[in-house]
């Protein structure tokens, strides 16, 4: 990419840095300034809490006309989260619209943590586990949490 | 005492007005007052511990207010507490005695101040014989201090001890005096708030008219004007975006939402201040209305932290004084406090609620100034400039230009983002999802929208008019796009 990086995008990391979303932070790397090291707290009261989540961020060229394409880094034990970290959630896809953007589209994702949709599942496993057993997925998760996502 | 003293200095070295003073309270006095309270408790014998030991903290304001009958009640007012009368905060003790004999229910009380509440009850059981003879008007007399007042009658069949209980109530006069002292106090606190805030307000009223006057770009025929105050739109733009940024008296913020406290703000205003100098907008303002109202602008927010100040430190004061009574008295003078949030409202938001976080806010009438004022700023002053901020495309974030609604929702978009939803097959308006994108053509611009763009953002106009065309050249969408604005220049 060597056309200029659009006012969209550069007003966008601004705000992530200066008015950062609690429990969620966005760096953009320095030799490319459409991918961000993402961290997402997992939500306190689910079973990822007190984990911290790595995912990697990138805006495709047509940014904001198509979605950022995100993925999680850190392994996680999630019905809609596959085991290369891919994310099957609604905005990332269909209803993606250019008025969302990163800082919606992070505060969604950790949404989603705390609201595991085993019906939508992108993970057969996990979402069969979590339909049949939920207190053993949900201790599972935890266990994943603490063994992968642990703070520091 | 060290509060005492700076409290006074603060009073008399920081400028405020005469008037002010007058209303400020009287925290020398009030001390004096507290001890004159702690000598007549010792003097009924109710010494320090006796009423630690005996008074039991009203969590509830409404028990403080009637007596009830409940079981429980009997218990806590068995012990003497301060309590209040609604409309007239009256000090004074109530006891539990034996109607017969006037000896106070509680055993824990020492038997020298038995021996002097009993006598003290002997009297006001005559008294009260003597009244209910003459007819029932015990109920006028609770506010005369030095007498005593039989106000509840009822036995409890449950305590075989308390068979024949009476409530007395013993008036404190020197608590009294302490209230009476403190009460109109805060009246003229609250008078001066309505006072000041009602004068800052014209003056706020006042220079958003000067404002006005000095920033309205292009008035109709006045081409010379324009010149001049053209540029000066953009200084003022600048000098309100940065106060925007950064709000003196009252933060939006997410995290500490809420007023500011004195010393935040006075350092938000030099810090505002210091911005200006730096960046040298005051210096640039052309016309000598525009900098005639740029100092007023300034000095407003000098006059509102200076009201802001007084009223803080009042608030201090009276915080302090009250937990001063209730440390040496060991009287629930607190309950006088949430009586006056009820009488006041513009003292509501002040206390943090127990048990919570103390979010560092400001107290007393110096919050609801400060709320208030700012939002008065906020529309009559900053209003009249328009921020970029407030008219950006939600897809490319810059201004919207030319300006489209698409009907659905009120959100303003670039023609030009439009086109490429279109383009890409996007049929959602981005907003509200509504099926409308898809529809839009040339119908959709929104005319008065850009006519106030054009007016208020002429520099932005140009360039993004220049970005337009030489886009819609590139592409050659088709006719009605690639036609430029020219009438925009």
């Amino acid at each position: 990419m060597t056309a200029p990086l659009p006012k969209r995008i550069i007003k966008e990391t601004e705000r992530l840095q200066s008015e950062p979303v609690p429990g969620i932070s966005a760096q953009p790397h320095d030799d490319n300034a459409r991918y961000f090291d993402v961290m997402v707290e997992g939500p306190g009261g689910s079973c990822y809490e007190d984990g911290e989540f790595k995912l990697e961020l990138f805006l495709p060229d047509d940014y904001p006309m198509c979605p950022p394409r995100i993925r999680f880094l850190t392994r996680i034990y999630h019905p809609n989260i596959d085991r290369l970290g891919r994310i099957c959630l609604d905005v990332l896809k269909n209803n993606w619209s250019p008025a969302l953007q990163i800082r919606t589209i992070l505060l969604s994702i950790q949404a989603l943590l705390g609201a595991p949709n085993p019906e939508d599942p992108l993970n057969e496993a996990v979402a069969k586990q979590w339909k049949e057993n939920q207190p053993e997925a949900i201790r599972t998760a935890r266990e994943w949490t603490r063994l992968y996502a642990k703070k520091g | 005492m060290k509060f005492g003293h700076e409290y006074e200095q603060a009073l008399a070295s920081e400028g405020f007005p005469e008037q002010w003073l007058g209303s400020a309270i009287d925290y020398k006095y009030l001390k004096k007052c507290i001890k004159k309270v702690h000598r007549e408790l010792e003097g009924l014998g109710l010494d320090k511990e006796t009423i630690h030991r005996l008074s039991e903290p009203l969590s509830q304001p409404e028990n403080a207010r009637r007596p009830s009958i409940g079981q429980h009640d009997f218990y806590s007012a068995e012990k003497p507490h301060l309590d209040s009368i609604p409309e007239e905060f009256t000090p004074q003790l109530r006891v539990l005695v034996d109607s017969a004999t006037g000896v106070p229910l509680d055993a824990m009380l020492a038997p020298a101040t038995r021996a002097r509440l009993q006598k003290l009850a002997q009297s006001e059981l005559i008294a009260a014989r003597r009244q209910a003879h003459l007819g029932h008007h015990a109920t006028h007399e609770i506010h005369e201090p030095a007498t005593m007042e039989l106000t509840k009658e009822r036995t409890n069949s449950l305590t075989p001890d308390a068979q024949d209980a009476k409530w007395i109530t013993i008036p404190l006069a020197s608590a009294k005096a302490f209230f009476d002292l403190l009460g109109p106090k805060l009246e003229e606190l609250e008078r001066l708030r309505e006072a000041e805030t009602g004068k800052l307000e014209l003056e706020i009223a006042d220079l958003g008219a000067a404002v006005e006057n000095v920033v309205e770009p292009v008035k109709d025929g006045f081409e010379a004007k324009r010149q001049v105050s053209y540029r000066d739109l953009y200084y003022w733009r600048e000098m309100f975006r940065l106060y925007l940024e950064n709000p003196i008296f009252y933060s939006n913020l997410e995290q500490n939402a809420g007023a500011l406290t004195f010393s935040e703000a006075k350092s938000r205003l030099e810090a505002y201040d210091q911005q200006l100098r730096s960046t040298g907008l005051l210096a640039k303002m052309k016309t000598p209305a525009a900098k005639q109202a740029a100092k007023q602008f300034l000095d407003l927010n000098v006059d509102i932290l200076k009201i802001i100040r007084f009223q803080e430190m009042n608030a201090r004061a009276m915080s302090k004084i009250l937990k001063k009574f209730d440390k040496r008295t060991h009287l629930e003078g607190h309950q006088f406090l949430m009586d006056l949030r009820t009488k006041y409202p513009a003292l509501l938001p002040s206390q943090p609620v127990p048990g919570q976080k103390p979010t560092g806010g400001t107290v007393g009438f110096a919050n609801s100034i400060a709320r208030d004022l700012h939002a008065e700023i906020t529309s009559k002053v900053l209003g009249i400039v328009p921020q970029i901020d407030d008219w950006t495309c939600p897809v490319c974030y810059s201004m919207a230009w030319r300006p489209v609604s698409l009907g659905c929702c009120r959100s303003l978009y670039c023609i030009r983002c439009i086109i490429k939803l279109q383009d890409d097959g996007h049929a959602r308006c981005p907003t509200c999802n509504a099926d409308t994108v898809t529809k839009a053509d040339g119908r959709n611009i929104d005319f008065e929208a850009m006519d106030f763009l054009e007016k208020y953002f002429p520099l932005e106009t140009k360039r993004r008019q220049k970005e337009n065309e030489k886009a819609d050249l590139a592409r050659s969408y088709g006719e009605e796009f690639v036609k430029p604005g020219c009438e925009v220049m």
